[in-house]
């Protein structure tokens, strides 16, 4: 039965691929031969690593003077980020999937709560594809890449609302095409944009660094 | 006596046509038949004939045997049950041996065409079937023997459905259900580990009133009784929706009677009519008595992801020493690729 | 049964009781009412409740005593009978709403009569 495979092989797969292809990626970025720098380091050691960690959170709003060009892009971003992270974190089924996997658990939010993050986390992805879709720049940088990872997150957000609201569709079915959709997601994960997930982060820490060390703003 | 209706049967036993009425009344409400056809099944079944049912009983454990004959008498239903079954394994045992045989042979010739073939058990195919023989032949043969002549066949329980206990991993008997091995027959499937007795005798009721088998699903099991999951009947559902889930057994959750999904309750995912008829005359059933749903209408219930106890949000992971692996792998991949773009670096 | 209960438990009452009041439309112009099956709707307590006493008491109140209790009782509304069927164990069986000038269940079959006449015959000849 579908189920089955989604609860049982499916998932051991898709977390293996996942796994492996995370480390593959991060090791062979970490690992690659950087450019030695010859200029005398400005700042300290422990000053450039501050100034990484720091950046790591100045970097998550945007400089005031681009703000008309991409606040509506980093607006909608960030609802469908905050709305998601909402899900995860604060829905039952999925605290409970942490919980079993690594033993930690805390309380849930309550259903209403979940409810109106899924919806908003929903509009927000639509609009972000019209935005792409429709926006001049963006339609020109638009490759294929941004468009399987929109989908690929789209289905499970898509999945789990259906599957919460208990109106269409089987149970049964509906959990298993939403644990189906998410193994999708974790086997494409490490090997598209969407391995933004662990890369933004060392990305902007090691901006930060960088730029700490030559005595740049930040 | 042979020729004898339902009706005579129950004005010998004492029961007027208002009573049959009555049991008609609830029978259609039960299959959720619209409340006019009460006196067309009433009528029906007074002037129903003895409908034969020859019942076989293969790989099993008697538990559906047990849960169907310890219904209530003498109520009408089960009147009309030992009415309408002519054979029951008990019946052919009381002789034994190739007397039993006999009478076997002789229920179907004089009932060919028309009777009801029960089946109890699941069917054991591999190594020729000799896992699970009944005087030397193998249940496999039999089935083949006495499908063709059956009017239709009643795959009672988990096990003659889709294989049940028997089949659950490794299947070292090569266990199957009655519709894979008979092909072109009607075949209702009643499942269950054991399956609600009023299932039976209301697809019973409703075969001798109409003269055919009630609407099916796409499992051939009875839509009126598998219709709806567990889930959408089951009275805890206000604490699934409010979000109020059991941890552990016995902790304050559970005493209050919240949801036990964490539990590992598969009610979301069982069609059943548990949570409506109940069991034992509507005393109770599991989650009621607070252990979750096990799914044990549903095909390979025994095998499912995580067994019992892991909730359907969970299943089976690789495991944190897979996953060791799976990183290792990945780091010696990335280095690989690394060292590979080195080469290229002037 | 599946519970509701929410705001439009009064329109679920109200849609119930239209359908009582077809019936008996049915009832007067061609002489045939019909059943309404409560145990099958996803009604809640609540609701259940209301129906029962907007529909009210009247004048006849009728108890079976087959195969454990069972009452048929006349509504306000003529025609209009509220059935409860009940088993040896006491456990509710059909709960109806029945619209006919009286209820099947209620009439002595023929069958009944017949062997009932034999009966009486016999006693009366001992």
């Amino acid at each position: 039965m579908l189920l089955s495979f989604a609860r049982g092989p499916g998932m051991q797969v898709a977390a293996l691929i996942m796994v492996v292809g995370m480390f593959w990626r991060l090791a062979g970025i970490l690992l690659l031969r950087r450019r030695a720098a010859h200029a005398a380091a400005r700042n300290p050691f422990g000053a450039r690593l501050l100034g990484g960690a720091v950046t790591v959170f100045t970097r998550t709003i945007p400089r005031r003077t681009f703000w008309p060009r991409v606040a509506p892009g980093v607006a909608l971003s960030y609802v469908f980020h905050v709305g998601l992270f909402i899900i995860l974190f604060g829905g039952a089924p999925h605290i409970l999937i942490i919980h079993e996997i690594f033993g930690v658990s805390w309380p849930d939010l309550p259903k209403g709560v979940i409810v109106v993050a899924s919806g908003l986390t929903l509009a927000a992805l639509i609009a972000l594809l019209v935005r792409r879709l429709t926006h001049p720049v963006l339609q020109l940088l638009s490759t294929a890449d941004d468009f399987l990872s929109w989908l690929i997150v789209f289905l499970p957000v898509a999945t789990g609302i259906l599957l919460s609201g208990e109106t269409v569709g089987g149970y049964g079915t509906l959990l298993a095409l939403h644990i189906l959709s998410v193994e999708a997601l974790m086997i494409w994960l490490p090997f598209g944009k969407l391995m933004h997930v662990a890369l933004v982060f060392a990305g902007r820490g090691v901006l930060g660094y960088n730029f700490a060390r030559k005595g740049a703003a930040t | 006596m042979r020729d004898e209706t339902v009706g005579d049967m129950l004005g010998r036993r004492g029961f007027s046509r208002r009573g049959l009425l009555k049991f008609a009344i609830a029978m259609t409400s039960s299959l959720a038949l619209p409340p006019s056809l009460a006196p067309v099944m009433a009528a029906n079944l007074a002037a129903a004939r003895r409908q034969s049912v020859i019942w076989l009983s293969f790989q099993e454990c008697t538990g559906c045997l047990e849960t169907l004959l310890r219904t209530d008498s003498p109520t009408i239903a089960g009147l009309i049950f030992d009415f309408i079954s002519l054979d029951y394994q008990e019946s052919l045992m009381a002789a034994a041996g190739s007397a039993a045989e006999l009478t076997l042979r002789q229920a179907v010739a004089a009932n060919a065409g028309k009777y009801l073939l029960a089946i109890d058990g699941s069917i054991p195919v591999a190594d020729g079937g000799v896992y699970s023989l009944t005087g030397g032949r193998t249940n496999v043969s039999m089935l083949q023997e006495f499908a063709p002549g059956a009017a239709a066949i009643l795959a009672i329980g988990t096990c003659a459905a889709y294989g049940g206990i028997p089949k659950a991993f490794p299947n070292p008997t090569g266990a199957v259900g009655v519709e894979d091995v008979i092909l072109d027959k009607p075949i209702v499937n009643i499942p269950g580990c054991p399956p609600i007795p009023e299932v039976l005798s209301g697809v019973l009721v409703y075969f001798v009133s109409f003269g055919r088998l009630p609407d099916l699903d796409d499992q051939k099991r009875p839509l009126a009784y598998f219709g709806t999951t567990i889930h959408d009947q089951c009275y805890r559902k206000p604490f699934y929706d409010q979000g109020k889930f059991a941890k552990s057994f016995d902790d304050e959750g559970a005493r209050q009677g919240w949801c036990l999904f964490e539990l590992g309750c598969k009610g979301p995912t069982t069609h059943n009519a548990c949570a409506s008829l109940k069991w034992n005359d509507g005393t109770s059933f599991p989650i009621e008595s607070g252990h979750g749903c096990l799914g044990c209408s549903e095909p390979d219930f025994w095998d499912q992801e995580g067994g019992f106890y892991t909730s359907l949000a969970g299943g089976t992971g690789p495991g944190w020493r897979n996953a060791g692996i799976a990183a290792a792998t990945g780091v010696a991949l990335g280095a690989a690729a690394a060292i590979a773009a080195r080469r290229k670096v002037p | 049964m599946k519970q509701y209960d929410f705001l439009g438990d009064d329109l679920v009452v109200n849609a119930l009781l239209m359908e009582v009041a077809d019936l008996l439309g049915g009832l007067i112009e061609q002489g045939r009412g019909g059943s309404i099956d409560l145990l099958g709707l996803p009604l809640s307590a609540k609701c259940m409740a209301a129906v029962e006493a907007r529909l009210g008491d009247g004048e006849v109140s009728a108890s079976l005593h087959v195969s454990g209790e069972s009452v048929v009782r006349e509504t306000a509304f003529a025609g209009v009978w509220w059935t409860r069927h009940a088993d040896e164990a006491g456990r509710v069986t059909a709960l109806l709403i029945e619209v006919a000038e009286v209820p099947e269940i209620l009439r002595a079959s023929l069958v009944d009569v017949r062997a009932g006449q034999l009966r009486l015959r016999e006693m009366v000849a001992r």
